[in-house]
């Protein structure tokens, strides 16, 4: 997704720097960052200064999951190592476009609530007045029930008198759609501002470990097994 | 790994999966976090069978049982993030947008698609077919009796339908999707393929009358047990409710990667099903998933039944007719992702 299209692109780009504690080569920076790229999918390459990635449906846990693409460059401004970053993520593009698709849902409702009524509104109403017809019973609690002090079930007839006076009830609500699309929406801008932070969080403390703690930390971690849980047998 | 044996059958052989209650996990924390998530579920369970039993008339409605299982839902998502059962199945942005997305689908899509061809729509044909009333016998049965079987007969409905989908491969080509899922959320439950979740969305309940008060409690036991399937929250569960019930514990198993370990705990609300029918395996499992625990994007899982059986045709007619099979391609079809029973 490197299409240029100022302004509009920033739905599903993201551009910052973090700035280094401690000055940086680029080649030591992009070495803390390496693991970053050593996941299933993931393709990564450097250029001088500049790192250029990709990954191909990255797994959940994926620290990059939702920038899948994108290039990291390091310069120094006023004397301190910044990295620069420049990614692109699919998922905020779908998810921003996620709405189109549930008011999509809701418009087919609507029409099919109209399509509903002038096609087969009268067959509808016919069987309703044969259901009509038929004497409904009251029905009746369990003795137990009753004991237990269970609201009884409404009479028929004076459920029948109250529904009269209610509007006809559509076929499909499409409230749900409505919601659905609201929703996204809002997901959409939780996003938009907290995925950018985590990925800038995610660098910083990337690029924080030095590569000896690193693989201390490694060695640790296969020290003590590669599950939490017991294995079974 | 060597696994262990459950019944006649080896259980985390291909992967790690915990087996036996005396194994798994329990709630770390202070005297209060450890009541919390000892008595949450049955608290739950009881409060929300009590509401609907004793619930008003023109309270005792559909559309406030939706808004009670969406607070319900909230309240869970706010648990998950307070006591993880793994911090590897945290869920992420990306994973909430994504199941809610399939949740979406399934109130939308799903709802228009079984308005036309769903479970009601063939029970009245076959009722109109056989002028055949509704069994409505059941209506003068206690409350409880009547929400029981409602439960019971769905759930018991849906194990057959999803060990059908275990062991039948046109049936398998639709549910795989669902077992790309790499954690457990409590949205999972609507990540697969559409085909599949209509499939397993049908029942013969419609046969029968009950009072609708019956079908409000009913929904609360679904409710109040069936959404802890798929959720990422480490409770004390008691021992009798995982007698009786499907746990989250219960589902990772059937989620591991492991092979054998996929085949059991089939139902969804009632593990007595499992138990009955011996498929039931007690335990628990951290590593979910297929192929090693690839994540299937959404293009994919809508995708994946048809161009499956696309490849398995093609393959089908450019086989040979005098072709032996290869002793080593049936070795591998073994571990392969498809029913191999």
């Amino acid at each position: 997704m490197h299409v240029n299209l100022p302004y509009i692109d920033r739905i599903w780009r993201a551009r910052g720097e973090v700035l280094l504690d401690e000055p940086l080569t680029p080649d030591e920076a992009f070495d803390r960052l390496d693991p970053l790229f050593q996941t299933a999918g993931s393709a990564y390459a450097v250029e001088g200064d500049t790192l250029g990635y990709s990954k191909h449906n990255p797994a959940a846990q994926d620290k990059l999951a939702t920038f899948t693409r994108g290039t990291l460059r390091l310069d120094r401004q006023d004397g301190r190592s910044r990295l620069v970053f420049d990614v692109s993520s699919t998922a905020l593009l779908l998810c921003f476009l996620a709405p189109l698709l549930f008011l999509g849902f809701a418009q087919t409702m609507v029409a099919l609530n109209a399509w509903d009524v002038a096609g087969t509104g009268a067959v509808d109403a016919r069987e309703k007045d044969k259901e009509a017809e038929k004497p409904k019973v009251k029905q009746e609690l369990h003795p137990l029930d009753k004991l237990l002090g269970a609201p009884e079930p409404d009479d028929p007839d004076k459920k029948k008198d109250k529904e009269k006076d209610k509007k006809k009830k559509e076929k499909f609500d499409p409230t749900r759609a409505y919601v659905l699309a609201g929703l996204f929406f809002v997901i959409y801008l939780v996003g938009r501002v907290l995925e950018p932070w985590l990925f800038k969080r995610t660098l910083r403390a990337a690029l924080a470990v030095k590569p000896e703690d690193a693989e201390a930390l490694e060695d640790a971690r296969a020290g003590a097994g590669p599950s939490p849980q017991p294995e079974a047998g | 790994m060597a696994g262990v044996q459950v019944g006649n059958r080896i259980i985390g052989a291909d992967a790690p999966v915990t087996v036996g209650w005396e194994n798994i996990g329990r709630v770390e924390g202070g005297p209060i976090k450890q009541f919390v998530f000892t008595h949450f579920q049955p608290a739950v369970l009881f409060g929300l069978i009590a509401f609907w039993y004793y619930a008003p008339n023109e309270w005792a409605l559909a559309s406030i049982g939706i808004i009670i299982g969406l607070c319900f839902k909230v309240l869970l998502l706010g648990l998950e993030w307070v006591n993880p059962r793994y911090r590897s199945w945290q869920l992420t942005w990306k994973e909430f947008a994504t199941d809610v997305f399939y949740v979406g689908l399934g109130y939308t899509l799903l709802r228009m698609v079984d308005t036309y061809i769903g479970d009601g729509v063939m029970i009245e044909a076959v009722q109109g077919a056989f002028a055949w009333e509704k069994f409505s016998w059941f209506t003068s049965l206690p409350l409880l009796v009547q929400a029981l079987m409602i439960s019971m007969i769905f759930d018991f409905g849906q194990y057959w339908m999803h060990r059908g989908m275990h062991n039948w491969y046109p049936l398998w080509l639709t549910h795989a999707p669902h077992h790309y899922i790499t954690q457990l959320n409590i949205n999972k439950g609507a990540v697969g393929n559409p085909i599949e979740l209509f499939l397993i969305g049908l029942g013969i309940g419609g046969f029968f009358d009950f009072l609708p008060r019956a079908f409000l409690i009913a929904g609360a036991l679904g409710m109040a047990v069936g959404t802890y399937q798929h959720i990422n929250v480490r409770f004390n569960t008691p021992r009798w409710w995982r007698f009786i019930f499907n746990t989250t514990e219960h589902h990772s198993v059937h989620h591991s990667q492991d092979y054998e370990a996929t085949r059991s705990n089939y139902s969804g609300t009632w593990i007595i099903w499992d138990r009955i029918f011996g498929t039931c395996v007690d335990g628990e499992a951290e590593l979910l998933g297929m192929e090693g625990g690839r994540r299937m994007d959404i293009r994919e899982t809508m995708l994946f039944p048809f161009t499956e059986a696309y490849k398995d045709f093609r393959a089908w007619l450019n086989k040979p007719a005098d072709a032996p099979e290869p002793a080593a391609a049936q070795a591998t079809v073994a571990h392969q992702p498809e029913p191999a029973e």
